[in-house]
């Protein structure tokens, strides 16, 4: 599908800049889908820059605790007197490149694999693949609760235990679509112009897997938002003060009756964020398969 | 097909090797000094010494794994550093009240991802409200749906209880220790109507995240499925849409419905653990929380090794289920 779409573009010749391309491709989408990849971009930058707007420390107290949203403080104060707007935001910065990172890793790792066996093929594929099968039928956030419990709790262990649990699936992906590119008689006569395998892998077959990874991976966003929110609900996270979506919910469950904003806010910025990379996921998805 | 449930069954058992496997290298090689952690920071280190040797850690680390394997076999899943009961003991008490919750959301994620996928995929009016609906759904942490619940049906409406499994009442224990079970096996309305009262809220809370995951592969399926040539033939002869959606559509979309399904067992699972910590549900998940807050080293390994196998087996079985209800697939897999 997506390897189709790219050919396509080949095959009319004159390629247009990527940006006219992107508006082209904007363009195509629906209005919810368009909307949604412009907040995309929109949120990416405004998470960047947060340090320059927070409107107060994250971790200081600047007034009486516990108190309702305000025009002063839209989120309300929480417990230890500390603005929960800012604190949000913060998390969701972290929340959000988090999940970025975690992408990123699993891209790399699964795709090289993913790369080895199909290009090689024979038992260096079948072992991979096997080694991929075992992964994918382990219950990864299991896994993930063990070895951060081993470790003792942190963002960087987290990040890093989860890291380890999600490459499988793209190693599948790119192993099913670099299978499919080494088919073709493009990569066999590329090989006959005697072009070595890294170069047949970088310019012939890499970029025949772009599309279903960046498919697959911007549906992946919405998914990790969630786990790495729940596993920091679960105490599995940066320690007490640092501003961490999940677990700012979970100790404001004590406040619910009596400050419903300190568990709500984070809990609605985790949703918010993985409601828009939701949408951005299946608007990508609409455009790669058009 | 014997010979593909013989070779699930094999493979099933390799997994659920690499698991114990990978469960004793977290045990025993991420822990900067496992002994040291189980005694606590202010042993002696004649103690850590002793009981260095005692628990075996100065053995090969081949023969700790054979005993790690054996012990696990026989049911030692070791001593739970909070409660000084062995492990075992401890998740079979826990277990009852979690696989009550979690069966009942999955029924609940099975009938909703039903709905939801044949109502989105029938297109129309309401199709596209639908489809936002379950986009929501599936951005919302489980934590989320939780708390907006309880304020809502709790707090709010006054509808529904928000922690624990019973209002205060006297109860005999019955013999499943699923107390909806029970109460029914007892004739005691009142006690049946407060277990399903406090059941509703965690179960749907647990049971959103996989009804809509569900609902999509569902919907995804039934779409290929409804381009397909009996279907145009079945429309032809006259059947109504819904005969021929649940009798030609509903079918064939069954199966990668149901391998979703399998699939979505493990995030229940792990979202149980959440559920229970929110509405104070005494299961796993809560004693899960309560060893992680406390260091409970031993009975986080003990749940991630029961909870592991549970769900290994369980897509295990869907798998072979699947091949028994389905023709087609014997001889694709076989």
């Amino acid at each position: 599908m997506a390897s189709v779409a790219l050919e396509r573009g080949g095959l009319l010749g004159r390629r247009l800049p990527v940006a006219a391309r992107a508006a082209a491709g904007l363009r195509r989408l629906g209005w919810l889908e368009r909307t949604a990849v412009i907040v995309f971009v929109i949120i990416t930058v405004a998470m960047v820059l947060v340090p320059l707007y927070l409107p107060h420390p994250t971790t200081k107290a600047i007034a009486a605790p516990l108190q309702g949203p305000s025009g002063a403080h839209w989120m309300g104060i929480d417990e230890q007197g500390r603005d929960v707007l800012s604190r949000v935001l913060f998390g969701m910065r972290t929340s959000w490149f988090s999940a970025f990172g975690v992408i990123g890793s699993g891209v790399l790792i699964g795709g090289l694999i993913g790369l080895a066996a199909g290009m090689v093929g024979g038992w260096v594929d079948a072992v991979l693949m096997r080694v991929t099968d075992v992964f994918l039928a382990l219950p990864g956030p299991l896994l993930v609760l063990a070895v951060v419990s081993a470790l003792g709790p942190s963002l960087r262990n987290t990040l890093v235990a989860v890291m380890v649990v999600w490459w499988p699936f793209y190693a599948r992906i790119v192993r099913a679509e670099v299978r499919s590119v080494m088919s073709r008689p493009h990569i066999e006569a590329a090989r006959m112009g005697g072009a070595g395998w890294l170069t047949v892998a970088r310019r012939h077959v890499l970029p025949g897997t772009f599309g279903s990874v960046l498919v697959t991976a911007s549906l992946d966003v919405s998914a990790l938002l969630i786990t790495l929110a729940g596993l920091s609900f679960l105490g599995l996270g940066s320690p007490a003060p640092a501003p961490e979506l999940g677990a700012m919910s979970a100790r404001g469950l004590t406040y619910l009756f009596t400050g419903w904003w300190v568990p709500v806010f984070p809990a609605l910025g985790v949703f918010v964020l993985a409601f828009i990379a939701n949408l951005c996921g299946d608007g990508i998805r609409d455009l790669m398969e058009l | 097909m014997t010979g593909f449930v013989l070779r699930r069954l094999l493979s099933l058992l390799g997994v659920l090797l690499v698991l114990s496997l990978a469960v004793f290298v977290i045990q025993t090689v991420l822990p900067a000094d496992p002994v040291r952690a189980s005694l606590g920071a202010n042993a002696s280190p004649a103690l850590v010494e002793q009981k260095r040797e005692e628990l075996g850690y100065n053995d090969p680390i081949t023969a700790q794994y054979v005993r790690f394997l054996g012990n696990v076999v026989q049911g030692d899943l070791s001593t739970s550093l909070r409660t000084k009961r062995p492990v075992t003991d401890d998740l079979s008490r826990f277990a009852k009240p979690t696989f009550e919750l979690a069966g009942m959301a999955a029924l609940l994620a099975m009938g909703l991802g039903l709905v939801l996928g044949v109502s989105s995929a029938r297109g129309g009016r309401g199709a596209g409200a639908v489809r936002l609906v379950m986009l929501g759904a599936a951005s919302a942490p489980t934590f989320f749906v939780a708390i907006v619940g309880i304020l809502l049906f709790y707090r709010k409406l006054g509808w529904l209880p928000a922690s624990g499994r019973l209002d205060r009442m006297r109860i005999s224990t019955g013999p499943t220790g699923l107390y909806t079970v029970d109460s029914l096996l007892h004739g005691n309305w009142q006690w049946f109507s407060s277990a399903v009262r406090h059941l509703v809220l965690p179960a749907f809370c647990l049971a959103v995240g996989p009804a809509v995951a569900i609902g999509r592969v569902l919907r995804g399926a039934l779409l290929d499925v409804m381009r397909l040539d009996h279907v145009r033939t079945a429309r032809s002869k006259g059947l109504r849409e819904r005969r021929v959606i649940l009798r030609h559509g509903l079918r064939n979309a069954m199966q990668p419905t149901l391998s979703m399904a399998g699939l979505q067992v493990g995030l229940l699972l792990t979202g149980v653990v959440v559920v229970e910590l929110v509405f104070a549900w005494p299961g796993l998940g809560l004693y899960t929380t309560q060893a992680i807050q406390q260091a409970d080293f031993p009975a986080v390994i003990g749940i991630v090794l029961v909870m592991g196998a549970a769900y290994v087996v369980i897509n295990a079985l869907v798998d072979i289920g699947q091949v028994i209800a389905d023709p087609r697939l014997r001889a694709k897999k076989a």
